[in-house]
């Protein structure tokens, strides 16, 4: 609020306060008052009417200007109304009752949603941990009955099984916070148990895996990470080369603020110009559209979020026809930022 | 022969798993009522219990915890709630192992094996006599007629899981995933090494032929 706004809003009654004025002094001329009173009459009017002009001035100027800060500071902008002061003028009490009745039904609405997520994500956990009853029942049914009909349905249902974690881990992603665990862990540990983790699939397409220079220790959480490794060695050998057996080559580096997982594969790589977008949700490019890859777009943006709120920096590299070169960079310390 | 009780309410699952321990080579024994679990965990008195943790009217957690204040018996919580609190809580109640649903079975058979093993530990050999030569489970070697070779960790693990499986057809997948299982990530071609090389051993021995292949099935080690 500056005075020329504040001159402009009133323009109207200082129009009409002169025209008043330009009336009394015609008024005033065939009357044989005296020249004082009829310059006083006139002057006392305007300055009574400046200086109540120039008060409401300074009392809007100094509420709404500091309304107007203690705004652009805020951070959550909607809890203005609890933090500025009680005006002492109408129109200010208004605003700010209205504000507050505002931010309470706007609130009210917000909660409704929040409580529907929080609700459909318990439903989705729920769902999951009964889908892996019938899971295991099958497991078990196969394992009784083994032979080549049920070796094929127990490689379908180790899919089945890949796409209920990656839904709970994707429900879950919201509320890392809540289920996390941050322990020193050895490299080694989660590397090998991600593999063992996969084995029946990577044994069955023949996949070579290299392990080397993994003896180090990172502060993470042992569950999503060995989700997340998860995840990229089930994209390796879904975008394996057809003609040659797959190789995965994983080892840690230690630098001087990280460590650093390669996880490296001669598999068909990405397209150049594709490789910024494949954390994207939904991204499927050029490998997605090879008929018989059913990509969905979830698996790596899961991973990069998770990555995110588990403080983990993850890089992609990837020559088209070489190969694809994943990094998962872990700082040191054990200090990792939730949010 | 070792009991083995499932406490578990899906009745698929559980009649499959006494399927499964009775054709590995145990008494398995399953509840189908939940009212008295404690009670008749403690009258059945196992070797090993699985417990399941969401069961009718019950609380796996619960049942565990009473459970351990008066028997020492092997305690496997198997469940489908895989957060590491549950973890937490049922090993401070005395569980032995937590195995999330839905589970690998050679993983719920090998600590089996291992938690039965170390309870009874009496019975616990460090030598396994094969008839044809004994395999020396402490130091890995094989022995026959005091002459002793060594094994390499593959040629021991493949030898050690073949003699358990003697007599029947183990696929090479089979020998692949039970070494994976304990963290020798080996291919193919190493696996063909292996056999090759745990052949000649066992020909300096002079038992010739006793691991036979067959073809696009696997192997098999003769003998019984």
């Amino acid at each position: 609020m500056n005075g020329r706004s504040f001159f402009h809003d009133k323009i109207i009654g200082i129009l009409l306060m002169i025209f008043v004025l330009v009336t009394i002094e015609i008024f005033l001329i065939p009357y044989q008052y005296g020249i004082f009173i009829k310059i006083y009459i006139p002057i006392s009017i305007l300055l009574f009417y400046i200086v109540t002009l120039t008060i409401e001035y300074f009392t809007k100027k100094q509420y709404y200007n500091n309304f107007e800060d203690t705004l652009n500071e805020l951070e959550d902008k909607y809890l203005i109304s609890e933090i500025v002061k009680e005006p002492d003028f109408t129109e200010g009490k208004i605003l700010r009752d209205s504000l507050e009745k505002i931010n309470k039904s706007m609130i009210e609405n917000v909660n409704q949603y929040k409580y529907t997520q929080e609700d459909y994500k318990d439903y989705i956990e729920l769902w999951i941990h009964e889908i892996k009853i019938p899971i295991t029942a099958s497991k078990m049914i196969i394992e009784n009955n083994k032979n080549e009909v049920t070796k094929s349905i127990n490689e379908e249902l180790n899919k089945v099984e890949n796409y209920v974690e990656q839904a709970l881990y994707y429900a879950r992603s919201n509320t890392v916070e809540k289920d996390y665990y941050v322990k020193k862990v050895r490299l080694k540990d989660i590397v090998n148990e991600s593999v063992k983790k996969n084995r029946s699939i990577l044994i069955n397409e023949k996949v070579s895996i290299n392990i080397h220079d993994i003896e180090l220790e990172v502060n993470t959480d042992n569950k999503w990470i060995v989700f997340i490794l998860s995840q990229i060695i089930q994209n390796s050998i879904k975008y394996k080369k057809q003609a040659i057996n797959l190789e995965i080559e994983m080892y840690g580096k230690a630098c001087k603020e990280n460590v650093i997982l390669y996880i490296k594969d001669n598999g068909i790589g990405i397209k150049k110009g594709e490789i910024t977008r494949v954390f994207e949700k939904g991204f499927t490019g050029t490998n997605g559209r090879i008929i018989g890859k059913k990509s969905t777009g979830i698996g790596l943006y899961l991973c990069k979020n998770l990555c995110n709120k588990l403080g983990i920096a993850i890089e992609l590299n990837s020559q088209q026809d070489e190969g694809t070169e994943i990094r998962l960079v872990f700082p040191k310390g054990s200090f990792i930022n939730l949010n | 022969m070792h009991k083995i009780l499932i406490v578990e309410d899906d009745k698929k699952l559980r009649g499959e798993l006494e399927i499964f321990l009775n054709n590995n080579g145990y008494e398995a024994e399953s509840l189908t009522k939940f009212d008295n679990t404690i009670n008749e965990i403690l009258s059945i008195n196992p070797s090993l219990v699985l417990l399941d943790i969401n069961l009718p009217n019950v609380d796996g957690e619960y049942i565990c915890k009473e459970v351990r204040k008066q028997s020492s018996i092997g305690i496997i919580i198997v469940t489908s709630r895989d957060n590491e609190l549950d973890e937490l809580v049922s090993i401070n109640y005395g569980a032995d192992h937590y195995i999330t649903k839905p589970f690998n079975i050679h993983i719920l058979l090998a600590k089996i094996n291992s938690l039965l093993r170390r309870t009874n530990s009496n019975i616990v050999k460090d030598k396994i006599d094969a008839k044809d030569f004994i395999l020396n489970i402490s130091n890995s070697t094989i022995i026959k007629n005091d002459k002793v070779i060594e094994l390499t960790k593959n040629e021991y693990k493949v030898l050690r899981y073949l003699l358990e499986n003697r007599g029947k057809i183990i696929s090479r997948e089979e020998i692949m995933d039970c070494l994976w299982e304990s963290e020798s990530f080996i291919d193919d071609n190493t696996l063909s090494v292996n056999i090759t090389r745990l052949r000649n051993k066992l020909e300096e021995l002079g038992i010739k032929e006793i691991i036979e292949t067959r073809r696009g099935q696997g192997y098999m080690l003769k003998g019984e």
